[in-house]
């Protein structure tokens, strides 16, 4: 388990972490939101102690120290290796220091490249290879050491839809593995796809914290999607109706001001009337997301 | 293998593995066979078309007279003789002819007979008329003997050893403190770039989550030593091979043996603790590189950030250069003691003679734990260097660098 407790960073002047506590459960993926320069980076530098900070960051029990290193795996947020070394040679420096040996490297590459559909070999030169495929290759880097705590910062950036899915299936592999992982993203839709918990943070803050479903049920379930023969228009202008949208399939999207009136407007639609959809959800994360960051602006 | 141990293996395999280093250490090798090539080329070709042709058939005259490099014995005959004399293949040929107890000798040619070859000629045609004189003179053993007598001649040279000695100390000195500033010019350089390429890319940020940065440090540091002792092993190994190969060679032959204790002493100079001050500089100035790459965001800026390593390094060479004569100045005398420049500066003393034991020992240790305390200080703050990168100026960048941990 991964423990942040009372974590505190200043940057000269700047507060950028003002007191972030959560917790990662063993064999958990958690998914950690904010807005740019929320301090989502600054946090993954304090887990891995790049950083100096105040407060304490345990995993299973114990500091964090050299000693881990081992055990941890770090895909940064920038995609960057070393252009003139061949993907052996890159993969082999990297694992050599997590304590791979060169005979188990060879072994676990080629079952990687594989599993991870790279385009390339072995020995072909870093720079030879697309952005994508070397996107795939600092991923190698991160995973083929098998580390028990992963922490990826923004690994879904740059990567088309297939790949996308292939990283979320290769995420949840790694949590069958029995690893703890946490990765920050700015798209709700995969954090809400692959992780259990969710950590959003504004203002150096934790805001929001637990389960994805459990967190979106306390905002209420004030969404409700409908589709029948009201329009736009009389759909607005049913009490307690804030706001009315159309989605893209075609069916209207109501905001509540409490969820408890949607026993009242569902007698209301479908009084004599056909009702294809009457759905009663809570707000998506991205919704949430904007709510929050707008309560912190 | 341990994480330092991988971070040199990395680093020395994509140092030597580059075309730059090849280049580097191959140079001076190409330089020297390319000067060596170029006289015995010239010297070759120059040297058929000066020998000259001994035409004569008295065998034992032309037999003494072949002793000699610039007799060919290839054209024997007159007509042969002037046949190469006119396709340039000789510059001449001597014709000696006998008669009535007297040998004449005429040279026909297109330059000139050198005075050595003109004595060497008439010393072996003037024997051998001697020879025919006291043969015609019938005269008795005694007096042959007494007729042979030569005067006797000696040369008794006495040699000034303190200009020797001086040359040798200059020759020693100059030629150490070139190897020092080309190795120290290619290395700073080459370090602050290779640690600023590093800078821009976040596997830095892997590599961080591997192994402590102060390690890494080190064994980056370890590394570019390699190198370096590489570099020099491959010109110590080349010099020994140039050095028995040198008296083998005939075009060498006599420069090498005529100067072989000379050789000699500038090699007995080059080692013993001018070495240490030589690597120990050679790292310190390598620490420091490294910390100016670390300080910059763009590898093209690495030339700019490297400035001040480059001008302690000059003041050193420049000043070394121009105080080099004068050991015992007080300038030299402090700055032996100064580390950045007594790597420089002591080793004139050293090979000068005028620097004491103890004075040797306290520059040495003071040189070392300069050299250790700034690896273990630019180590410590190595991560906050390396994983700040915004662009905000050397100092600034030095300052949050060091906030950062």
């Amino acid at each position: 388990m991964l423990k942040v407790d009372a974590l505190y960073k200043n940057f000269s002047d700047k507060k950028v972490l003002r007191g972030i506590n959560f917790t990662v459960p063993s064999g958990q993926i958690a998914g950690l939101v904010g807005k740019n320069g929320a301090g989502k980076t600054t946090i993954f530098h304090s887990i891995l102690n790049f950083v100096g900070f105040e407060g304490e960051i345990t995993f299973d029990g114990k500091k964090l120290t050299e000693k881990h290193y081992s055990q941890i795996g770090y895909l940064p947020e920038e995609r960057s290796l070393m252009p003139k070394l061949t993907v052996f040679e890159q993969v082999r420096f990297l694992a050599n220091l997590k304590g791979v040996s060169t005979k188990e490297v060879q072994k676990r590459l080629g079952e990687w490249l594989e599993r991870l559909q790279v385009k390339g070999k072995p020995e072909d030169k870093i720079k030879s290879l697309s952005k994508g495929n070397q996107q795939k290759i600092q991923l190698i880097c991160t995973l083929l050491h098998n580390p028990k705590l992963i922490i990826l910062d923004e690994p879904f950036s740059g990567l088309d839809p297939i790949n996308t899915d292939l990283l979320k299936q290769v995420i949840l592999d790694e949590k069958k593995r029995g690893a703890t992982i946490i990765f920050s993203d700015h798209d709700m839709t995969n954090v809400e796809e692959v992780c259990d918990d969710l950590i959003m943070i504004s203002n150096g803050k934790v805001v929001l914290n637990g389960d994805i479903q459990a967190v979106r049920n306390s905002f209420g379930l004030t969404r409700i999607f409908v589709r029948s023969d009201w329009t736009k228009e009389q759909l607005a202008g049913l009490p307690h109706v804030r706001r009315v949208s159309q989605t893209k399939s075609g069916s209207y999207r109501l905001e509540l001001d409490d969820e408890k009136y949607g026993t009242e407007l569902f007698e209301t639609i479908t009084k004599g009337e056909y009702v294809q959809t009457f759905d009663q959800q809570p707000p998506t994360l991205n919704e949430i997301f904007k709510i929050k960051a707008g309560e912190n602006k | 293998m341990s994480q330092i141990g991988v971070v040199i293996r990395e680093t020395y395999r994509r140092q030597v593995k580059a075309w730059s280093f090849l280049i580097l250490v191959i140079s001076p090798f190409v330089f020297i066979l390319i000067s060596f090539g170029v006289g015995y080329v010239s010297s070759n070709t120059g040297q058929n078309n000066n020998q000259v042709a001994v035409v004569t058939t008295d065998a034992s005259l032309r037999h003494e007279l072949q002793n000699s490099k610039t007799v060919t014995a290839k054209y024997g005959t007159t007509t042969r003789a002037k046949q190469a004399v006119k396709n340039d293949k000789i510059k001449g040929y001597l014709k000696i002819e006998q008669s009535k107890n007297k040998i004449a000798a005429v040279y026909h040619g297109t330059k000139h007979l050198t005075q050595n070859e003109k004595r060497s000629f008439l010393e072996v045609i003037g024997q051998k008329q001697q020879e025919i004189n006291v043969q015609s003179a019938d005269l008795s053993q005694a007096q042959a003997k007494a007729l042979g007598m030569q005067p006797q001649f000696e040369q008794v040279v006495k040699t000034d050893n303190n200009d020797n000695q001086e040359t040798i100390k200059t020759a020693s000195f100059m030629l150490l403190l070139f190897i020092m500033y080309f190795i120290l010019i290619t290395y700073t350089s080459a370090t602050a770039q290779e640690i600023a390429a590093e800078k821009g890319t976040k596997i830095m940020e892997m590599i961080f989550s591997s192994m402590t940065a102060q390690k890494y440090f080190y064994g980056k540091i370890g590394g570019i030593f390699c190198v370096i002792a590489t570099q020099i092993l491959i010109y110590i190994l080349g010099g020994s091979i140039l050095y028995s190969l040198a008296p083998r060679f005939e075009f060498s032959k006599q420069i090498f043996n005529d100067n072989k204790t000379f050789i000699d002493k500038i090699i007995a100079n080059l080692g013993s603790l001018n070495l240490i001050y030589v690597i120990a500089g050679v790292v310190l100035f390598t620490v420091l590189a490294a910390l100016c790459g670390a300080l910059v965001v763009r590898p093209e800026d690495a030339t700019k950030a490297t400035q001040p390593a480059l001008y302690i390094v000059m003041v050193g060479f420049f000043g070394a250069l121009m105080l080099g004569q004068n050991p015992t100045n007080i300038i030299v005398e402090v700055l032996s003691f100064v580390p950045f420049l007594s790597s420089f500066f002591m080793p004139i003393r050293i090979i000068d003679g005028s620097a004491g034991t103890v004075q040797v020992i306290i520059s040495l240790l003071i040189l070392l734990a300069s050299t250790f305390g700034l690896t273990f200080y630019v180590g410590k703050i190595y991560s906050g260097l390396i994983l700040q990168t915004d662009d905000i100026g050397l100092l600034k960048s030095f300052r949050r660098g060091i906030s950062i941990k």
